[in-house]
């Protein structure tokens, strides 16, 4: 295909995307928690007073709510609400990203090499998606929280990661097992290709687009992990994030006190995974023609 | 093969399985930092149940030693000690899982059952109003995040309008004063309702999608056209020979789902301190507790394992097509 092919067909994509209702919202939705991601960097620089891990208003000693000086209000110790939701932002996409993409490269190795080798290599890796799969992510981060302590961000991003790569595997091996007996496979071993060249130079460019569009689920499930372990207390104190807010108003005792303070978090939590989720939706469309047609037949 | 020959090897994978997630545990656990007597022994305890406890659990022994011993006591049911309660794991396990079994069996089977007939209804109705109403707050419950919809529920239902308690299972009174058996169902009701909504709207969300598009993928097959063909009514078609074939993955996806709803089950136990096994789990991992927290985490695995198993079979059951 040659450049010109490529740029249309990305446009054509690009259309069907931004059509599907979908798609609109959920673009919308993200990019407005981008803004709020950025944003986080230039709110503790206005007053050091806004830092949402350190900055407390000296004139305030209790949660209050929404004022001029703090859009949201502030926590029981005065720290400012709209600076924490921004930062929570910030940690959403990190954690959120940086999961899916671990997820999806470990993923995609494992189900290439899978499906490539097959044999008693295929059996064994499989088996193990499946036992990864069905466990509760949550539960194995919990009891690994009661051995080793509390986790810093890498290490719960991490976490979630080795819980995630089965579903990409499992696809990925799919659709190795179809490319293996494509001819351009065959005269590649003919010519004397080694095994791992095979792999990565003729089968992964072959499989890396289906791989990055089950990124966007990979985010959501690594987001919604990562804010429900910290809002369980344990989660890195380190770092604010929208998990770590709940769990801040649930364990002060403000919960039923200030509706300002526990609504916009987990809106937020909600609200990310959705537009995620949509985004997925809507690719799916794209990437697939069949359920295409199932719309524009209504 | 035969379902007999094919229950047998599920058996026996599951416990090669579980043999390996025990494996994997005792390694982490002596991997982990801190010493093993230190995780295992409550220091509150008499010198002499100190002694004992270590001689049970082969703490004092070398690594591999203490392993056997581990398995050998993981079979006869002893886990040790909780340092909270001061009793043996396995009893406190027994009294937190009818509650954790109850409420998550009921939950589970309302909210598929709803999310069949509602997925069927959307399917059928494709397109309408009332379609897009049912597939976008599917989709809304499906993203909601669990704890904070459990606080939401709790602060509107229970706190501004006080309909319902605040937390926990019985209301004391009740149950000193000895009342009759219908009114303690009531009490266990009015207590389960909001844990119960909760996890039923969550799962409602994903059942109605999966069931939704399942049944759309279904309307095309040759023996809908065939059932149309013969003249039937469209209520015994959708009924009969859609919504029966269509409802088979939605079957499936409760097994699989399972992790999930674990995950949200432990959440919801946790904002409304019901006393599962779940909030036993988290409680144990925020006191320190380790043999409290071990033993709810290897049964949680043996559920998702058994589980999963049940819903091989039950498949098999219900799709003739497939023979082991």
């Amino acid at each position: 295909m040659s450049q010109n092919q490529h740029i249309e067909r990305f446009q054509k994509g690009w259309k069907i995307f931004i059509k599907n209702p979908l798609g609109k919202t959920g673009v919308t939705l993200l990019l407005i928690f981008m803004l709020m991601a950025i944003a986080s960097f230039f709110i503790p620089l206005i007053d050091p007073m806004y830092d949402p891990m350190t900055g407390i208003d000296p004139l305030i000693k209790t949660s209050t709510g929404p004022s001029m000086q703090h859009f949201l209000g502030t926590d029981n110790v005065g720290r400012d609400l709209f600076a924490q939701l921004m930062e929570g932002a910030k940690i959403a996409f990190i954690v959120g990203l940086s999961s899916a993409f671990i997820s999806i490269v470990m993923g995609t190795v494992i189900g290439m090499i899978s499906g490539y080798a097959g044999g008693m290599t295929d059996i064994i890796l499989m088996r193990m998606a499946d036992i990864i799969m069905i466990m509760p992510s949550l539960v194995i981060l919990l009891i690994l929280a009661s051995l080793f302590g509390q986790f810093n961000i890498w290490i719960i991003v991490f976490i979630i990661a080795i819980m995630r790569w089965p579903a990409v595997s499992r696809i990925i091996r799919s659709q190795t097992l179809s490319l293996k007996s494509r001819p351009f496979i065959e005269a590649s071993r003919v010519a004397g290709a080694s095994n791992i060249r095979i792999i990565f130079r003729h089968i992964m460019p072959n499989v890396l687009p289906l791989a990055f569009l089950y990124m966007t689920f990979r985010v959501t499930s690594a987001i919604l992990v990562e804010a429900a372990l910290s809002f369980l207390g344990f989660g890195d104190p380190s770092q604010v994030s929208w998990g770590m807010m709940l769990q801040w108003v649930w364990k002060s005792g403000y919960m039923f006190q200030a509706p300002y303070w526990m609504i916009p978090p987990g809106l937020c939590i909600s609200l990310l995974t959705l537009s995620f989720y949509m985004l997925g939706r809507a690719m799916d469309e794209v990437l697939d023609p069949r359920l295409r047609k199932e719309e524009e037949e209504r | 093969m035969g379902t007999r020959k094919f229950i047998f090897k599920k058996i026996i994978e599951i416990t090669i399985i579980f043999f390996v997630i025990l494996t994997l545990l005792f390694f982490l656990f002596r991997l982990s930092p801190g010493s093993p007597i230190s995780k295992m022994v409550d220091p509150g305890l008499t010198l002499e149940d100190q002694v004992l406890l270590i001689e049970q659990l082969g703490l004092d022994r070398p690594a591999f030693e203490q392993y056997i011993i581990y398995l050998k006591n993981f079979f006869t049911g002893n886990l040790g000690s909780s340092f909270h309660y001061g009793e043996a794991v396995s009893s406190i396990i027994m009294a937190k899982l009818p509650w954790t079994i109850l409420l998550f069996s009921l939950s589970t089977i309302l909210a598929a059952y709803a999310g069949i007939v509602l997925g069927k209804i959307s399917a059928w109705n494709k397109g309408s109003a009332l379609d897009n109403f049912l597939s976008i707050s599917a989709l809304i419950c499906h993203t909601l995040f669990i704890p904070w919809f459990a606080l939401l529920l709790l602060w509107v239902l229970g706190f501004k309008l006080g309909w319902f308690p605040l937390g926990g299972v019985l209301s004391p009174e009740i149950w000193i004063t000895g009342s009759s058996i219908p009114l303690k169902i009531l009490d266990v009701l009015h207590h389960m309702f909001l844990p119960l909504m909760t996890l039923f709207f969550i799962h409602l969300g994903s059942y109605l999608l999966l069931m939704r598009s399942s049944m759309l993928g279904v309307f095309k097959e040759d023996y809908i056209i065939t059932a149309r063909a013969k003249g039937l009514s469209e209520k015994v078609i959708r009924n009969k020979h859609a919504a029966k074939n269509a409802a088979l993955p939605v079957l499936t996806s409760v097994g699989l789902s399972l992790a999930f709803s674990i995950n949200g089950g432990a959440l919801t136990e946790q904002v409304f301190t019901w006393p599962g096994i779940g909030r036993e789990l988290i409680f144990a991992v925020s006191n320190n507790d380790y043999p409290l927290a071990q033993a709810c985490f290897l049964l949680i695995a043996a559920v998702v394992l058994v589980a999963n198993l049940i819903v091989d079979l039950l498949y098999a059951y219900m799709d003739p097509r497939i023979t082991y």
